[in-house]
């Protein structure tokens, strides 16, 4: 079992990642480097969000999978029951479900 | 369409109540130069735009806007969840708790309710463009102002974020509008009007 922590930070910050070079790519469609970066984070971030549902709760719709997800008991009113997945979870607006910061210092 | 992911873009971590630090950022959600307008401009100005790669742009700025107004909502909520009556009377926060008591409900610091006059969506790509320069900057301004008035560190990183994303949108609509330049008469850029007398507009 992967530290919910450190897994949610890792996909926070890929998808920042490619938040960032999707404007760039924007205005810039030609160019090789970022095209293939996009590409290789793009995967990265794909395993990430599948390894988080089936660890723990799905982020998008699109990561429910009732056959991998709730499988852990892990923050569900469910626990050990086949049951719709989408509502496990914290509210990502509550600060418990933010507790490891991205960027560390420099305040 | 949208669909949702169960995340902030920027962990948004507070651990102090402070009523009168909300209603600062609460204009951020609600206010002239806030993320809610931002959002609505730009996915608003997006469908007339000539260039499709700009309207590609605004499609993508617009819906990380989103995610700032959530941000912004998540800070504001933050601050606001375990407030006392006599902090809110303190704070000054106790005019809005009476319409909203702790719930989310877009204004402006000084207590004018958002309204779409906030924006423009002009149907002109040269002025539509240059108007979000301006509205990345104002944003970048308030940003700056909230920074430099507010000093909790749990506060003042997520806003950080906030304030370094307008100047980087502030760069893609400054390339957007260059890319659109060089598509009219350069003798004479407001000739015509790009979104509507297309006929000039070249290949």
């Amino acid at each position: 079992m992967s530290d919910r922590c450190a897994l949610l930070k890792e996909i926070d910050e890929v998808s920042f990642f490619l938040d960032d070079l999707r404007l760039y790519l924007d205005t810039h469609p030609l160019e090789t480097a970022p095209l293939e970066l996009y590409q290789e984070k793009h995967q990265k971030r794909l395993e990430l969000l599948k390894k988080y549902a089936d660890e723990f709760e799905p982020l998008t719709c699109h990561c429910v999978d009732l056959r991998s997800n709730g499988s852990s008991a892990s923050d569900t009113c469910y626990p050990g029951q086949k049951h719709w997945t989408w509502s496990d979870g914290p509210v990502p607006w509550e600060a418990a479900a933010n507790n490891c910061s991205l960027l560390q210092g420099g305040v | 369409m949208w669909s949702y992911e169960k995340r902030l873009q920027f962990p948004v971590h507070i651990t102090k109540t402070c009523p009168k630090t909300a209603s600062l950022i609460i204009s951020q959600f609600g206010g002239p130069d806030g993320e809610l307008a931002a959002s609505m401009r730009y996915l608003s100005q997006r469908y007339t735009m000539p260039c499709k790669e700009t309207g590609g742009l605004l499609t993508d700025i617009g819906t990380e806007e989103l995610a700032h107004l959530e941000m912004i909502c998540a800070i504001i909520y933050q601050l606001t969840k375990n407030m006392s009556i006599e902090e809110a009377k303190a704070c000054g926060f106790d005019a809005y708790y009476i319409d909203h008591t702790a719930a989310l409900w877009p204004t402006a610091a000084a207590g004018v309710p958002f309204n779409a006059c906030e924006f423009q969506s002009k149907g002109d790509a040269i002025t539509d463009l240059t108007e979000d320069l301006a509205a990345e900057q104002k944003a970048r301004t308030t940003y700056d102002n909230l920074i430099r008035i507010i000093d909790d560190p749990d506060v003042r990183k997520p806003l950080k974020f906030l304030r370094a994303r307008e100047i980087v949108h502030f760069q893609r609509f400054g390339e957007a509008l260059e890319k659109m330049k060089d598509s009219l008469d350069e003798k004479n850029f407001y000739y015509f009007n790009p979104e509507f007398d297309k006929q000039f507009v070249k290949k």
